[in-house]
């Protein structure tokens, strides 16, 4: 395979990879808090609607992040006060939320439709965007670059600090941490919060770095993708990173088995298409067949806290 | 002035029969001031979503097409969900039955009886079930999350018919549309009302809700799903086998979707095509919880449920309100549903202010968190 090609599909991967790795760290720390927040794809189909309009009108791409970020975390607010508040079940919350965030953004997105934005491209110059090479370095949206930083900062933030090692401890025992004088509450909503934004985040990377128009249903499932790939990860955001781009690739060869034609051809398109959501399978398949009992999930994930009771 | 909420001993009948009609009440309520504020006149927006289709008889037959798919599903994913297992991909186990109804269709077209559509019925209760195994093995053997598979497998379902349709399956006369044939006269449900469009879904779905109602109440399976989806530790020591519970469950879930694909396959759509997956399966979720898990609230609430997708065809005609509109009226009522299931498990409770002295003050802090 020539070098020209195997650049051109780091690149894809790379973009295809980012709005997944974003999603799953915000729903990574959400979980580690003990929540779970099945919300992610209506978080992002909100995310996304919002920030196309938003950069749409303005545009502004970091507005459009901003605002995606935002409305992403008001509708995260949806399903805390509805989890944490008023102890709803977590997981018909969580498809309530996907359910919103589908009507929510065929609604709103009606308006934009086949209305083009441009890609939120490199801030890098040419001379390193263009270059035959060095493109695989330079040639992303700040959006890549960023998803790569709230990595290592959710390591960091979840490992290395006091407030990373109140939101484990509440997630492992809500009951101690609440004798131990912490809100569970509280820091739940922070962390349902945080999830909502890079949930939103990770939406408007559809339109701003995938396709620049408005799709209904552009995230097409990426949603529940990236709350597999936190099973994947054993809640570990470096694992994350190395599942993100795992699923990246596998999403890529979909475009690239239409491309490249020969061998590829003989495989209908459907099912490169239906890859990514196989891949999920064997992929849980593979992790309950190597962990039998330590998968690493949070003791308290999904159980309701109510703190008088 | 403060509330907290204390659990209460038992559940509150009166509130597990009013928090429904409430969340209704409510959509309808919530939905008219934010489609005021989008500059549609909310109240005929929610008036012809929510009370045209009742009060216009020429609209009762849709309601009865509309319902029957709802309720079928509605009713297989509540017995799961009694038992806490999260099949959330009827849409894929709907377009499975779907499939393999049309499967058996055109291996027959060319033969005629009255045994073709029960066999088509047994197809596509087969074919969800076939479906919904894979998650339900891979539960019960390795542990793996059901939420997942299932929905992973609808978007495989969703290629696989695009892969039939647009392929092996496509029909020679259908100048490149990508479709099957049309079924044969006795492969297409009848009209069982005369001059209306109601076919055989609908008194299936009120037999199938029939069914449940007497299952889940009066035999021991009834009584093992809910001990299991409420107190598995009973049910173990109660020789209640859980694997078999979600085994079961889930292949009920499947099967019925399955059927409900198959109905719809041999009724409104005569042949497969594309846009056959329209998310019943989805709003069956919905369905099941407005209805409370009880097959006869399923039954109640998937004529609701069709009311607004009847209404909301109203509401485009005579107003212009978009039809995504409906989707978000019917994810509020999901909302409404879920937060009134507070007031059946817990009691409101006022707290006066008090000298906060040591602990009153930790409940206090407590009850603050719980009713912020």
């Amino acid at each position: 395979m020539n070098i020209d090609i195997t650049i051109a599909i780091i690149i894809t991967m790379v973009g295809a990879s980012t709005p997944l790795l974003l999603a799953a760290l915000g729903e990574l720390v959400v979980e580690k808090s003990g929540v779970l927040n099945l919300g992610i794809e209506g978080m992002m189909l909100t995310g996304a609607v919002v920030g196309f309009a938003v950069t749409f009108n303005t545009g502004n791409p970091w507005l459009g992040i901003g605002a995606a970020a935002l409305a992403g975390v008001m509708v995260s607010m949806l399903f805390a006060v509805l989890t944490l508040s008023l102890a709803s079940n977590q997981v018909a919350t969580g498809l309530a939320l996907t359910i919103f965030g589908t009507g929510f953004s065929a609604l709103f997105g009606q308006a934009y439709t086949g209305k083009p934005i441009a890609l939120f491209d490199s801030v890098f110059p040419e001379t390193l965007t263009e270059d035959r090479f060095l493109r695989v370095f330079f040639d992303y949206s700040p959006l890549v670059y960023f998803s790569f930083l709230m990595t290592f900062l959710v390591w960091w933030f979840l490992q290395k600090t006091r407030a990373g090692l109140i939101l484990r401890a509440v997630g492992e025992n809500d009951h101690s941490a609440h004798s131990m004088g912490y809100s569970v509450t509280g820091v739940r909503y922070g962390a349902v919060a945080f999830g909502g934004a890079m949930a939103g985040i990770a939406g408007a990377c559809f339109p701003l770095l995938l396709t620049p128009q408005w799709v209904e249903g552009l995230t097409g499932g990426r949603g529940w993708i990236a709350l597999a790939l936190v099973v994947f990860a054993a809640w570990r955001p470096g694992r994350l990173l190395a599942g993100a781009y795992l699923f990246g690739l596998i999403a890529t060869m979909e475009l690239y088995a239409k491309a490249a034609g020969g061998a590829f051809r003989i495989l209908p398109s459907e099912l490169w298409a239906s890859l990514p959501y196989l891949a999920t399978i064997v992929v849980l398949v593979l992790i309950s067949l190597r962990r039998t009992k330590n998968s690493g999930a949070p003791a308290c994930l999904g159980k309701p806290f109510m703190p008088n009771n | 002035m403060q509330f907290r909420l204390e659990k209460r001993a038992e559940v509150s009948r009166p509130m597990l029969y009013l928090t429904p009609v409430a969340a209704v009440i409510i959509t309808m309520i919530v939905g008219a001031v934010i489609f005021s504020l989008l500059g549609f006149n909310g109240a005929i927006a929610v008036r012809e979503i929510f009370l045209t289709p009742l009060t216009n008889s020429l609209k009762w037959q849709d309601l009865a097409v509309k319902s029957a798919p709802l309720i079928i599903i509605g009713v297989g994913l509540s017995i799961g969900f009694r038992a806490n297992v999260w099949n959330i991909g009827a849409e894929g186990q709907y377009i499975a039955g779907g499939l393999a109804a049309t499967g058996v269709a055109l291996i027959t077209h060319q033969m005629s009886g009255w045994w073709l559509l029960p066999l088509m019925g047994i197809a596509g209760i087969l074919g969800g079930m076939a479906w919904v195994a894979v998650p339900a093995f891979l539960r019960v053997r390795l542990n793996v999350n059901e939420i997942l598979t299932t929905l992973m497998l609808t978007y495989v379902a969703v290629q696989l018919l695009n892969f039939l349709v647009f392929g092996p399956w496509k029909s020679p006369f259908s100048f490149g549309q990508p479709q099957t044939v049309m079924f044969n006269d006795d492969q297409i449900l009848p009209y069982i009302i005369p001059g209306t469009i109601v076919q055989a879904g609908a008194p299936i779905a009120i037999l199938v809700a029939i069914f449940a109602w007497i299952m889940m109440g009066r035999s021991i399976f009834g009584f093992q799903v809910k001990t299991v989806g409420t107190a598995p530790d009973a049910a173990r020591h109660g020789g209640f086998s859980n694997r078999q519970t979600v085994w079961i469950t889930l292949l009920i879930g499947g099967g019925l979707a399955g059927l409900a694909g198959m109905l719809e396959v041999a009724g409104p759509f005569t042949r497969m095509v594309p846009q056959f997956p329209t998310n019943y399966g989805f709003t069956a979720i919905i369905v099941a919880f407005l209805g409370r898990l009880h097959p006869m609230g399923v039954m109640l609430a998937g004529l609701v449920l069709a009311i607004s997708f009847v209404g909301g065809e109203v509401a485009q005609t005579t107003i212009g309100l978009p039809n995504p509109a409906v989707g978000l009226f019917q994810a509020m009522m999901l909302f409404f549903i879920l937060a009134g299931d507070v007031l059946v498990r817990y009691r409101v409770r006022r707290v006066y202010h008090k000298k906060a002295t040591g602990r009153d003050s930790d409940k206090k802090a407590g009850a603050e968190a719980g009713a912020s």
